[in-house]
């Protein structure tokens, strides 16, 4: 796992000399890189090499993003390590972010204490490393972005409203099958088009129905935009409070938690989020193989130019390619044999030797690889060193580091070969495996994947025990298959659904059925999820408080008091409480009957729990709305339990007996015009309707006899 | 002078299609070489190449640069500041031969944006009154602003698009364009679209006019042509959010094109107009053979 940095930027020395001179030199642009994902996404590749070194065109994946940091004009950058962060440091301090004369300062924090995002922040927090707005950035970022722009408005909207906007997050405009967009990590956002302000946001993983809260179209921003296209770069622009906010919540672990959470609370803490979308440039996130692949290849067809192979940014002298027609890179000492065909998109690293009557397609090769005659690449990743012997077919895999392929082997698609495994000749390996020389079963641990010491000494001692199976590697071959983990499979399943080209359809199925439209009836009493959960607990436990009073008798004084506190813990509205409280003794001779839902059944049985707890709507409902609500909860009991609606005369008419209703509300609500067809039905019924008629006769006799 | 060398490669192979960083290095070694030369008492007239007679009765002609001279510092200082002078004036000096070139009422078109040939335009408006077509140079699409700032000078100026310009080119008189490099051989590397002016300058007859300043000379022979291309993102081209189509197709976005010396009817630089096939004449005067090859 990549180990992860936290790169503080320093920014802004040009962006920020604007209005006022006179105001001290704004503080430099600092970015915090987490070059740990903090996932077992990439093992095994990653048990051997952490992820933000993995080789994206024959570069580390850590240079892509210091480089797209650096450009933006980030002057000071923490990089947090915490799995293999050793390799990640000597990588870095050869590279040419270290010299002296790097625009961007890079500092190494290391600890093995990390285990998530959200810890990496709070020790920013603690450590107080942030002055001012820093870039938040992981270690697999490849992107071209020119953020400045997104960087000034971020503070503008800081100054212009006092540290509401909280942090901007950075996004891509793509379409949705495009196939650089990861699966797993596509979300749908809602925003305000005129502040570009976050109001909700989701991932969409595996949902093919998607529900949106009705706050977000109720209150009063005018253009609320949903928005599917866009493909979450992981970079953000976050203000010194982000850190802050983390150390405030210890549950919250990685972005989105922060995201969701920070929505969520929106109205307590008044912070928003804002986004910022870019059409023309490039930028990406590498969460699995295929946006690995799919980013290798962008890089090759030039999609991130500058930062293009044959440009070698990154300043070493082994990476020096010559640019040819069909993108064809070839490093220095190249030699292609005889008849070999490079047909496009391919890139060879330095000291490769080649074969005769080879045919190569969309590959990447390392450097210094031995290839043999007549070998096929299409689509194939090999990294350093790695020795491919004669007649040898390899589609769409990776081949990590000093791998050997023997003879007449075939490697299906999506195949991948850690690093140091050899492949015996003759044999086909199928879609999708995966060799290692790690044996599987040992990555149960979790500590194993954050301590690199203890995880060697114990393999050693299982590789001796252990043989390698001649069926999965072939006669010569050395490795294990690996069995595969939970997110391995996820990765060749994922793997396999995108090769097959749906596209994300996910808005398709979302018309609501009628049968499903529960939220017309339910209005703004249910805005937000969470409160939805909180009504429901709070029904459980007075559903819990009345049963208990019936079967032990208690008062109804006690249950006055407990249903109380009751609202008091769960913050209920009074209108909410009556209408569940309404709810929850109406149903409960239910639960008694159950099977037999009968009318009268259930008269009889809801009789006495009625005259029982006379005194508890009592002292609920005492001014009219209270009635209303009453009325309205019943009514919609009824609707849902049509079958007892014959019964629902004789409810109210006991409500009316028991002097719980009065006569003016009841016929108030009757004559109520906007209520729904169903409701309009429920009033048809007749023995309600007779009811009403005795109600009105009834009132006119008292009205009469109050006159005199 | 190793040093210089060694620096000018670097920044050559940082970006190998600007070839004006390395033309500049090799001017500079061949101002060095010439002080050294001067101090080291020959005469002015010593020049090592290029004359036949002097090739064979001086046989084997080796510099040491070793000697050292303490004035030489100062002469090659003041040697690069009468350059930068020169460099400086250029456009000026090319906009000034403007109305011997340009006649009333003519009709002339160019490509993309240069600001040599905007100045040389401006020059020669301000006597005469002419028509310019500018042909937009897709996908950068820089003849827009090319256009712009023709009209402030209230020239009457049309654009169109890159693919009108054959059926365009029969009311043309002129062709005049701006070149990024000027090669050895005479040949241009100019804006992609360049070529196809060109032939159609060539098939309707229309003269065909370079303005570009001596800086922009590079002594390399077009041998492989991929050496001088630039691809930048194929964002220009297609968007990115197309979509699903992008995993199937490969787009280019060449920012350059190659025009041979055979279209090329004069040269207007700093120092004069001129044929292509004098160019390699004109080589000899900036640069030093050894300095070819940085």
């Amino acid at each position: 796992m990549a180990a992860r940095g936290t790169a503080r930027r320093g920014a802004g020395a040009g962006s920020a000399r604007g209005p006022d001179p006179q105001e001290e030199p704004p503080p430099p642009l600092q970015a915090v890189l987490v070059a740990d994902s903090f996932n077992r996404r990439f093992f095994p590749i990653s048990k051997d090499r952490p992820r933000a070194l993995l080789p994206m065109a024959n570069v580390a994946m850590i240079d892509y993003t210091l480089e797209f940091l650096t450009a933006t004009g980030v002057e000071e950058t923490f990089v947090f390590c915490c799995w293999k962060s050793a390799e990640i440091k000597e990588h870095l301090q050869k590279s040419k972010w270290c010299r002296h004369t790097s625009p961007n300062t890079v500092r190494f924090v290391t600890s093995d204490l990390y285990r998530s995002l959200g810890d990496v922040l709070r020790d920013v927090d603690a450590k107080s490393l942030v002055r001012s707005d820093f870039i938040l950035v992981t270690g697999d970022v490849v992107s071209n972005f020119n953020i400045s722009k997104a960087l000034e408005e971020h503070k503008l909207r800081r100054k212009m409203e006092k540290n509401v906007s909280v942090m901007t997050m950075i996004f891509k405009e793509s379409s949705p099958g495009h196939h650089a967009r990861c699966k797993e990590d596509d979300i749908v956002i809602a925003m305000d088009s005129a502040t570009n302000r976050v109001l909700h946001y989701q991932r969409t993983q595996g949902l093919k129905r998607f529900r949106f809260p009705m706050s977000l179209f109720q209150n009063s921003i005018e253009n609320v935009e949903v928005r599917h296209d866009l493909l979450d770069c992981h970079i953000s622009i976050c203000s010194p409070q982000v850190a802050e906010l983390f150390t405030d919540n210890f549950d919250y672990q990685t972005r989105d938690d922060f995201v969701r959470g920070l929505l969520v609370n929106e109205e307590v803490l008044g912070n928003q989020i804002h986004m910022h979308v870019m059409t023309e440039e490039y930028g990406a996130h590498i969460c699995n193989l295929l946006m690995y692949e799919a980013v290798c290849s962008d890089i090759i067809r030039r999609w991130v130019y500058p930062l293009t192979p044959e440009m070698n940014f990154s300043d070493d002298k082994n990476q020096s390619y010559t640019h040819s027609k069909h993108n064809i890179y070839r490093g220095v000492d190249v030699s292609l044999g005889h008849g070999s065909v490079l047909e496009e998109n391919v890139l060879i690293g330095q000291g490769t030797v080649i074969g005769s009557n080879c045919s190569i397609t969309n590959s990447v090769i390392g450097q210094n690889c031995r290839i043999g005659d007549k070998v096929t690449l299409d689509g194939a990743v090999l990294w350093d060193r790695v020795h491919i012997a004669d007649n040898v077919e390899i589609h769409h895999s990776v081949i990590c580091d000093e791998a050997e392929v023997k003879e007449k082997v075939k490697l299906k698609p999506r195949c991948v070969l850690s690093s140091q495994v050899v492949v015996g000749p003759g044999i086909t390996l199928s879609e999708g495996t995966v060799i290692s020389l790690h044996p599987p079963d040992e990555e149960e641990e979790d500590d194993d994947q954050f301590s690199d010491d203890s995880g060697v000494n114990k393999e050693e001692s299982k590789v001796k025990l252990k043989g390698y199976n001649k069926k999965d590697v072939g006669s010569e071959g050395r490795g294990y298959l690996w069995k595969a983990d939970d997110k391995n499979e996820e990765d060749e399943e994922e793997q396999r659904q995108s090769l097959w080209g749906p596209a994300l359809h996910s808005e398709e199925e979302s018309e609501s059925d009628s049968d499903l439209s529960m939220g017309s009836e339910e209005p703004d009493s249910r805005a937000a999820s969470p409160q939805l959960d909180d009504i429901k607990v709070f029904q459980n436990e007075v559903l819990g408080t009345l049963q208990r009073g019936e079967e032990e008798n208690i008062s109804c004084d006690n249950l006055v008091l407990e249903i109380n506190s009751l609202k008091y813990a769960y913050n209920i509205g009074l209108k909410e409480m009556m209408q569940v409280l309404s709810k929850v003794i109406l149903e409960f001779p239910l639960q008694q009957l159950d099977a037999n839902l009968d009318s009268q059944n259930y008269f009889s049985a809801l009789l006495p729990l009625l005259k029982n707890w006379t005194p508890l709507f009592k002292n609920y409902i005492k001014r009219a709305s209270d009635h209303l609500n009453a009325l309205c909860a019943i009514e919609e009991f009824f609707l849902e339990h049509d079958s007892l609606c014959t019964s629902i005369a004789k409810v109210l008419m006991t409500f009316y007996q028991l002097e719980i209703l009065e006569e003016d509300v009841i016929l108030n609500w009757f004559s109520l015009r906007d209520t729904s067809d169903k409701g309009k039905q429920l009033r048809k019924n007749q023995r309600l309707q007779k009811f009403i008629q005795w109600l009105e006769e009834a009132e006119e006799e008292s009205s009469d006899g109050d006159q005199d | 002078m190793d040093l210089i060398r060694t620096e000018g490669q670097r920044m050559t192979a940082a970006q190998p299609s600007e070839t004006t960083v390395g033309n500049m290095v090799r001017r500079v070694l061949k101002v060095i070489r010439e002080e050294y030369g001067r101090l080291h008492g020959r005469s002015e007239e010593s020049d090592q190449q290029e004359s036949l007679h002097k090739l064979l009765t001086s046989g084997g002609l080796s510099e040491d640069f070793r000697t050292p001279y303490p004035s030489l510092r100062a002469n090659v200082i003041e040697a690069i500041n009468e350059m930068l002078i020169e460099l400086e004036g250029t456009t000026d000096n090319i906009a000034m031969q403007a109305l011997e070139h340009i006649h009333s009422n003519e009709v002339i078109m160019t490509i993309g944006y240069s600001r040599t040939v905007e100045a040389f335009l401006k020059e020669a408006a301000r006597k005469r009154k002419f028509q310019v077509i500018v042909a937009e140079c897709a996908p950068f699409c820089q003849g827009h602003e090319m256009a712009v700032r023709l009209s402030k000078e209230n020239i009457e100026t049309t654009v169109m698009s890159d693919a009108a310009i054959f059926a365009v080119m029969s009311r043309v008189n002129k062709v005049i364009i701006g070149t990024k490099t000027i090669l050895a051989n005479g040949a241009l590397i100019a804006v992609s679209g360049t070529h196809t002016l060109a032939l159609a300058a060539k098939h309707h007859s229309t003269p065909l006019i370079v303005c570009a300043p001596m800086f922009k000379l590079s002594p390399q022979f077009p041998n492989e042509e991929d050496s001088f291309h630039k691809f930048v993102s194929p964002q220009e081209v297609l968007p990115f959010t197309e979509g699903e189509i992008l995993a199937k197709i490969n787009v280019h976005c060449p920012v350059f094109d190659y025009v041979p010396p055979e279209l090329i009817t004069l040269f207007i630089s700093n120092i004069g107009g001129n044929a292509p096939s004098y160019i390699y004449r004109l080589m000899s005067e900036l640069y030093h053979p050894d300095d070819y090859e940085l």
